[in-house]
């Protein structure tokens, strides 16, 4: 039961900041392609924005990886 | 590195000002510096230069003339440096007066119209091609119907098309034509694709307005034909089609092979006159920076101050003592214009094209390319960590660089990726890996350092004694820069927020038992003392910042995460294969796998650690807001 709730806990722990990162990832991107369109040489920066929500998820899985081990 | 500037002026006599500005241009070193408005309200004997009303008209000219010759130089089909016939001899070396002469203007014009004419043309038959795609379908569908009613020329006969879904009107169609022609009519119906249904109607001359009012009032859509075939019966319109459709492509291979002809005379030697015309205006835009008195002019502008001497030698080389050269003192508030020139030695300088996106660093700061390129193919070897992956990368890359040595972007990546890979295969022999485990399972290699998989643990503490290594060195970048500008207060707690961090990450180190219990309370001592001399010297948002900076350095568990997928996802291709029973299919879906999985060991791994560099480590010291360096130089070829 107890090893159940601990891989509960890490997949919640990965699984929140992942969606987080997905929602905020969508919203960053599709204003990032509209900017890419009227501007091209934007798309550096914007593929730099866009990658940069990542860290979330990043966090969640060290926290996953330290309920864990 | 960012170059130390010198801010020069030159002075002479009014009437050496042209030939002052070619010097400048063909040394094309000098960032020539406007004049700024208030010099006339300070200093009141040096104004701006007004610009001479001939100038003016020939600066408007050739604007026109450049925009002419552009048009023309885009009509043509590119061509390739040894397939161009033009060769500039010696006898053709143009000036400006040829280019804004009657005669050149006039053989431009012909050119321009011959060109223009060439491409309407083309463009009318590709018109008509598709034209005849879209009508030749429809009315091949009728042909057989209207081939039996040739002849009859007392007789009207015309096609009409019907949804497919509107099936139910034609039976009430036909009644309707029935009534008006009392019988006299023909109606042929052919099916002509799943949507479309032709129907052709023949009947009486006499009756051809009623019977076009009633296709026009029922919403059917008669088959109009293109302009050229309007005039034609169905049935000619047919015949002409099906032979302009074997002409068309012809004539479009001829125009095709005359432009070839005109771009082979004409395309670098519009080149050629482009450069000329644009060096020319930019020559007279110059002359609106400069300055003058009575009788002398000013320029004022920038140069790389290891270029001083050359500007001076060439200078005195053409005009002895009539024109003088001198650096002068920078002002204090001067020194965010002063522009910025980025320049690194040969094996850096391809990395330079990661600051591209980024806007220039102001000139007090510092040129992060070398770092870059140390640290970029690292974070890349690490994340990739593949000597199969690395050895596919370099050989691309290579083949790449070969084959857009002209493109000075593709060619400078492809030099970031050649570098990064022998990284990816560096680490891919210390971590064992070769396309994953396969190298293992042939008893290729073994790991040297670790097993990416099996130990995580060590890997994440890697990453993150990286990203503590990483983040110390843009710190301590950024209070060197601080110190070297006198902005002490602000190296300090910059120097605080080190010393934070190094005092945090050492008790972490202490409590998993890896340093001696007896530094916990200087490590302690150290972190209270970096904490309020942050508050002290920022605020509260001075350990805010230290926060995010402890975000950043956790942001660097990616190298391992990232990596760590990466490996797995390789190891998933060769079990797969090796599960699929036949050699062939294991080849085939490793393959497949190892593929998806090299594509994203480009992309993961080089956006990672671009952000790496320009979130996490730049903004530790990195301070935008300056002017790029744009010496006035020629352009042209």
């Amino acid at each position: 039961m107890e090893k159940g709730l601990v891989a509960l806990a890490a997949a919640i722990a990965i699984a929140i900041p992942a969606l987080a990162t997905a929602w905020a990832q969508s919203r960053i991107g599709s204003a990032g392609a509209g900017a890419v369109a009227e501007k091209p040489e934007l798309s550096g920066i914007v593929i730099i924005l866009v990658a940069i929500p990542e860290t979330m998820v990043i966090l969640g899985f060290v926290i996953a990886y330290l309920i864990l081990f | 590195m960012i170059k130390v500037m010198s801010k020069i002026q030159i002075i002479g006599p009014k009437g050496l000002l042209d030939e002052v500005i070619q010097v400048l241009h063909n040394t094309g070193i000098v960032h020539i510096e406007s004049v700024p408005s208030r010099i006339s309200l300070e200093e009141s004997y040096v104004t701006r230069m007004p610009v001479e009303k001939e100038k003016a008209v020939l600066r408007e000219r050739l604007d026109r003339i450049f925009e002419r010759l552009k048009g023309i130089y885009l009509l043509l089909p590119p061509q390739a440096e040894a397939a161009s016939g033009y060769r500039p001899g010696l006898g053709e070396v143009f000036v400006v007066a040829d280019i804004t002469s009657d005669e050149f203007l006039r053989e431009i014009a012909e050119l321009e119209k011959e060109i223009k004419g060439l491409h309407a043309e083309k463009a009318e038959l590709s018109d008509e091609l598709s034209s005849i795609a879209r009508y030749e379908r429809i009315l091949k569908g009728i042909a057989p119907l209207v081939a039996k009613l040739k002849g009859a020329n007392n007789f009207e006969t015309i096609g009409i098309t019907i949804d497919r879904a509107k099936e139910d009107i034609i039976p009430l169609l036909e009644d309707e034509i029935s009534r008006i022609t009392e019988g006299r009519y023909q109606f042929f119906v052919k099916d002509i694709d799943r949507d479309i249904i032709g129907v052709v109607i023949t009947y009486p001359r006499q009756y051809d307005e009623k019977i076009k009012t009633l296709i026009s009032t029922e919403a059917i859509s008669e088959i109009k034909l293109p302009q050229r075939y309007a005039a034609m019966t169905l049935f000619d319109a047919l015949r002409d089609m099906v032979s302009r459709r074997e002409e068309v492509p012809h004539r479009v291979r001829d125009i095709d092979n005359s432009l070839k002809r005109f771009s082979e005379e004409w395309h670098k030697r519009l080149e050629t006159l482009m450069g000329l015309v644009r060096d020319t205006i930019d020559e007279l835009k110059a002359l609106t920076y400069c300055a003058h008195t009575r009788f002398a002019f000013v320029i004022t502008g920038w140069i790389p101050k290891d270029k001083y001497y050359a500007l001076e030698k060439a200078i005195k080389d053409r005009f002895s003592d009539r024109v003088m050269v001198h650096e002068i003192a920078i002002r204090e508030d001067e020194i965010d214009l002063i522009p910025v020139y980025i320049k690194n030695p040969g094996i850096l300088r391809p990395f330079e094209v990661f600051l591209n996106v980024l806007p220039p660093p102001k000139y007090t700061s510092i040129d992060p390319t070398p770092y870059i390129a140390l640290f970029f193919p690292t974070f890349f070897g690490l994340i990739l960590g593949d000597a199969g992956y690395g050895i596919i990368i370099f050989a691309v890359s290579l083949y790449l660089k070969r084959r857009f040595k002209g493109r000075e972007f593709v060619s400078n990546l492809a030099s970031v990726f050649i570098i990064s890979s022998l990284f990816a295969v560096v680490f891919g022999i210390l971590f064992g890996e070769f396309f994953g485990d396969l190298g293992e399972r042939l008893g290729l290699i073994h790991p040297l350092l670790f097993d990416r998989i099996k130990a995580l643990q060590v890997f994440l503490i890697l990453a993150v004694g990286i990203g503590v290594g990483h983040i110390a060195l843009g710190l301590m970048l950024a209070i060197v820069n601080y110190a070297h500008r006198g902005k002490t207060r602000m190296a300090m707690a910059k120097a605080s927020t080190l010393l934070l961090i190094l005092a945090m990450v050492a008790i972490l180190t202490v409590l998993a038992g890896y340093l001696p219990r007896g530094l916990i309370t200087p490590g302690t001592i150290v972190a209270l003392a970096a904490f309020v001399a942050l508050i002290l010297l920022e605020g509260v948002l001075g350990p805010l910042e230290a926060l995010k900076t402890v975000g950043n350095i956790l942001s660097y568990a990616r190298i391992m995460a990232i990596g760590t997928a990466s490996v797995v996802l390789a190891s998933v291709a060769n079990k797969l294969g090796g599960l699929a029973g036949s050699m062939f299919f294991g080849i085939l879906i490793a393959g497949l796998i190892h593929t998806i999985n090299l594509f994203l060991g480009i992309l993961g791994p080089t956006i990672h650690s671009l952000r790496l560099h320009y979130v996490e480590f730049f903004s530790k010291f990195y301070e935008t807001g300056g002017r790029k360096y744009e010496p006035f130089k020629k352009t042209g070829k």
